[in-house]
């Protein structure tokens, strides 16, 4: 029974561990998917001239599906017609993807400040704000891979030796 | 019609017009206008200008009604474009835009200029949305006038402003294009430089300018009528309102190209029509041949007389009001 209960309790830790190792990874691709989207929408914009709500219609429909969300959910609001400005839209948006995207702080405090200058200036300065967002992305990308690749075994290490731990203090 | 413009105000205003239009169903469907200026008032042009309370009753009391604020007309703005400006810096430097359903919208504020001529809007502190008519029927009863052997003549239709000379000449376009009341229908060339005769909404015309007509919209007048000359062969060009200072040469252009014109231009009557700039020298050499006269002393949409552009003689006088026949 007893030797039941620890395999049980290292199990979990090594799961624990592991899931964390996992968000390190979604990050990452999340990030990624959001550098993909934001380009696309550069092209919308810039050379297509859509307006936004067709513009993230098209984005929501070829992105991943968990940025692809987070796209159309805010086409849908613009589309409303509840009297929402593109701004309140996307922070509105970005609420409703908080739990479910595995982003951080810093990612998601990117993502509001883009949404400050949204469809109420002229093209070059909009063109301006996705560009930079872009290039704050990606920084955040590499920020988010680096410390992956140095975490991400560590974190499952510490899962392992975590629920060894509990097991050696409880036996 | 008036109730499509709605969902392009900000809540608050929306609701406001919404009770109005509850309140008084018949004043409603006379509707023309909707103002909206930053720190004013909002108004409504139903006949006259009237002034609306919060509760979407009408007053003259500036001090019980309903306030616009600056910040309202922006949110109006960015949510008519689709929350996108940066759609709109054709229509920005323009200062209007067209929403679906044909409505102009009029754009006035500070301005960005450079160099001496003017860039762009900058901040919009005045809206006026222009609600589009559409009265099936109501140029009917002047087709006989306007047409010399089944030909369709060079006609202008002149009148002051909000008296219906754009409703007019839409529903003439539809008729000659469609038949209506012909004995043969017509191919028409339209160009809408402004988009408000078609209403055109990304491409699309959102008013019924009939089923024979090429629409080439947002294109400036004389460009646009070389285009549909070369291009489409017409048998009547229309266009909307002259008055600018290539449009002689254009309507030189019809003539030679021998096909029909339908117009509008700026002008109380003929005698101030003749005496226009612009427009003088269609009157004194005789190069429209109907010019067709409206007012608003009936109510929009009063026919005061047809003239003979040539002989300059009245082919029909007595005020009457264009109805819709059925």
């Amino acid at each position: 029974m007893k030797n039941i209960g620890a395999i049980l309790v290292f199990v979990a830790g090594t799961v624990i561990g592991w899931l964390f190792s996992l968000l390190l990874q979604k990050r990452v691709k999340l990030l990624q998917s959001l550098i993909q989207c934001f380009q696309w929408l550069e092209t919308e914009v810039g050379y297509a001239d859509l307006p936004l709500a067709e513009a993230c219609g098209r984005i929501s429909r070829r992105a991943d599906p968990e940025t692809g969300e987070l796209f159309a959910s805010f086409t849908a609001k613009l589309n409303e017609a509840r009297g929402l400005t593109a701004a309140e839209a996307w922070a509105q948006s970005l609420a409703a993807c908080q739990d479910r995207l595995a982003l951080q702080g810093e990612d998601w405090a990117l993502l509001e400040d883009f949404g400050h200058t949204l469809g109420s200036t002229d093209r070059e300065h909009q063109l301006n704000a996705i560009r930079q967002t872009l290039e704050k992305l990606k920084l955040q990308a590499e920020t988010a891979a680096a410390f992956r690749g140095k975490n991400e075994r560590l974190y499952r290490y510490l899962g392992m030796a975590g629920g060894a731990l509990i097991i050696l203090l409880l036996y | 019609m008036a109730e499509k413009v709605l969902p392009y105000l900000i809540p608050r205003l929306r609701l406001v017009l919404e009770k109005l239009k509850t309140a008084y169903p018949e004043r409603w469907a006379r509707l023309e206008e909707i103002r909206l200026r930053a720190e004013q008032p909002l108004q409504v042009e139903m006949g006259r200008s009237f002034l609306v309370t919060p509760a979407g009753e009408i007053t003259d009391d500036p001090r019980e009604a309903c306030l616009v604020r600056a910040e309202d007309v922006l949110r109006t703005v960015q949510l008519m474009g689709g929350n996108s400006l940066y759609t709109l810096e054709e229509e920005l430097r323009e200062g209007y835009l067209t929403l679906p359903g044909g409505h102009r919208v009029g754009m006035a504020g500070e301005c960005l200029v450079a160099g001496g001529s003017l860039l762009r809007l900058k901040r919009i502190t005045s809206l006026n949305i222009r609600i589009a008519r559409e009265l099936k029927g109501i140029g009917r009863s002047l087709l006989p006038y306007l047409l010399q052997d089944a030909r369709p003549l060079r006609t202008v239709i002149v009148s002051p402003p909000q008296a219906g000379k754009t409703t007019l000449l839409r529903d003439l376009i539809r008729c000659f294009s469609n038949g209506d009341g012909l004995p043969a229908p017509v191919k028409v060339g339209l160009v809408d430089e402004r988009g408000e005769v078609a209403g055109s909404y990304q491409g699309i015309p959102q008013l019924d300018v009939g089923i024979r007509t090429d629409l080439l919209s947002g294109c400036p007048k004389r460009d646009g009528v070389f285009l549909l000359l070369r291009s489409m062969g017409p048998q009547l060009i229309a266009t909307d309102e002259i008055g600018g200072p290539g449009d002689l040469e254009m309507i030189e252009e019809i003539l030679n190209a021998g096909v029909g014109l339908l117009t509008t231009a700026h002008a109380w009557d003929t005698g101030d029509f003749a005496v226009r700039p612009s427009l003088r020298k269609l009157w004194t050499r005789g190069l429209v041949e109907r010019v067709v006269v409206l007012s608003r002393r009936l109510g929009p949409g009063t026919l005061e007389g047809i003239w003979d552009g040539r002989t300059k003689a009245p082919l029909f006088s007595g005020v009457r009001r264009l109805e819709v026949e059925r």
